[in-house]
């Protein structure tokens, strides 16, 4: 699977639309200014995998892309287990800092994570002109690099290149991290690249 | 996400890879992967692969990454290396479902436990050591000098010897 620069450009410029409307969403539920990294576009062997997802402990909430495109991929929310607790007590409206996940944080997170990634594919759908949507979200607490693992060999079954999309987002006032990624399906990616090709070339 | 992390000592077996010989080996960040490892503990030598699926449907550009594949290869290329078949033993690590909304067909961790049991089976080569299934992320370190014992790092902090 090869992309070139004008393709990754594009994906890029998808990405950000999508992550901006996931900021804007958790901006609103944080009640803080969010700031977001340049999308970044990657292509990563799997047997690299782990050197771009470290061993910290981490909540993913993991989500199916549903809709038009079939089977579509997925997209993480990804957050370090501190940021993690730190965004399940501002919303919960706890302080204590030192514990460990319970069910309460594991369903705030699914929330979260459903608001922000429905907001994404919404965003990422609209600008193609397709529907997608997130499934029922799944979540793990636990090494970064091995639920995502996980994740991947879902994708990756007749493929040993994956494309990531990555985002990260950041509050300030409350010292939280989290990186939204994109796993498309590879058919996923041929349709996204074509239409975006489409978008181009047709007359405004 | 974090940068390249500092080179450890010895190989590490990234996904879908394998490696064979008598340094030190590791694999890392196991969740529905699974490290298997065959060791002769007569030439001190092993083996180790990094599986991600349990078929490789026909596919054999990367051998390490299927368990119908991974283990004739692994076999296969110790007996070049010298051992005896009486000799080999297999451990694994891994195969959780880290995932609980994922059941069924989604569990790769259980299909991949399962079919590499099937597959040790049918080459005869004894599996003397698990600790798989669960739903918790592991890291192994396997060094053939020391009689192919495997210590298990969990992501939840206990680490034990197979």
């Amino acid at each position: 699977m090869e992309l070139n620069e004008t393709q990754l450009d594009a994906m890029k410029e998808l990405g950000n639309i999508g992550a901006s409307h996931a900021a804007t969403s958790l901006s609103t539920m944080l009640m803080s200014e969010i700031e977001m990294t340049v999308p970044e576009a990657r292509i990563v062997d799997i047997a690299d995998i782990s050197e771009y997802f470290g061993d910290e402990i981490s909540a993913l909430v993991v989500f199916e892309i549903q809709g038009e495109l079939h089977p579509g991929g997925y997209v993480v929310l990804h957050l370090p287990k501190k940021s993690a607790i730190r965004l399940t007590n501002t919303m919960l409206g706890s302080t204590d800092m030192d514990r460990e996940f319970n069910e309460m944080d594991e369903s705030a997170l699914l929330e979260v994570g459903n608001i922000m990634v429905s907001q994404f594919l919404d965003a990422t759908a609209t600008l193609l002109g397709i529907v997608m949507l997130p499934s029922p979200p799944a979540i793990a607490i636990d090494m970064a690099h091995a639920a995502f693992a996980n994740v991947v060999s879902m994708v990756a079954v007749d493929i040993n290149q994956i494309i990531l999309f990555r985002t990260e987002l950041k509050s300030k006032m409350h010292d939280i991290e989290s990186t939204i990624v994109m796993l498309p399906d590879e058919g996923t990616l041929e349709q996204i690249l074509k239409i975006l090709e489409d978008l181009v070339k047709s007359p405004q | 996400m974090t940068d390249k992390p500092p080179a450890t000592k010895g190989v590490n077996v990234g996904i879908g890879e394998y490696h064979i010989g008598q340094s030190l080996m590791t694999s890392i960040g196991l969740g529905s992967c699974v490290a298997l490892i065959l060791h002769d503990n007569k030439h001190s030598m092993g083996a180790v692969a990094h599986i991600m699926l349990p078929e490789s449907n026909g596919k054999k550009e990367r051998p390490g990454k299927f368990a119908d594949t991974a283990i004739p290869t692994l076999y296969a290329e110790l007996l070049k290396q010298g051992s005896n078949k009486r000799d080999i033993t297999a451990k694994i690590a891994g195969g959780s479902s880290m995932f609980k909304q994922f059941k069924g067909n989604l569990d790769i961790g259980g299909r991949n436990v399962e079919a590499i049991k099937k597959a040790l089976e049918e080459y005869r080569i004894p599996l003397v050591a698990e600790d798989v299934g669960g739903n918790v992320g592991r890291s192994i370190t396997y060094d053939p000098a020391k009689k192919g014992i495997i210590s298990v790092r969990r992501a939840d902090g206990t680490c034990i010897d197979i």
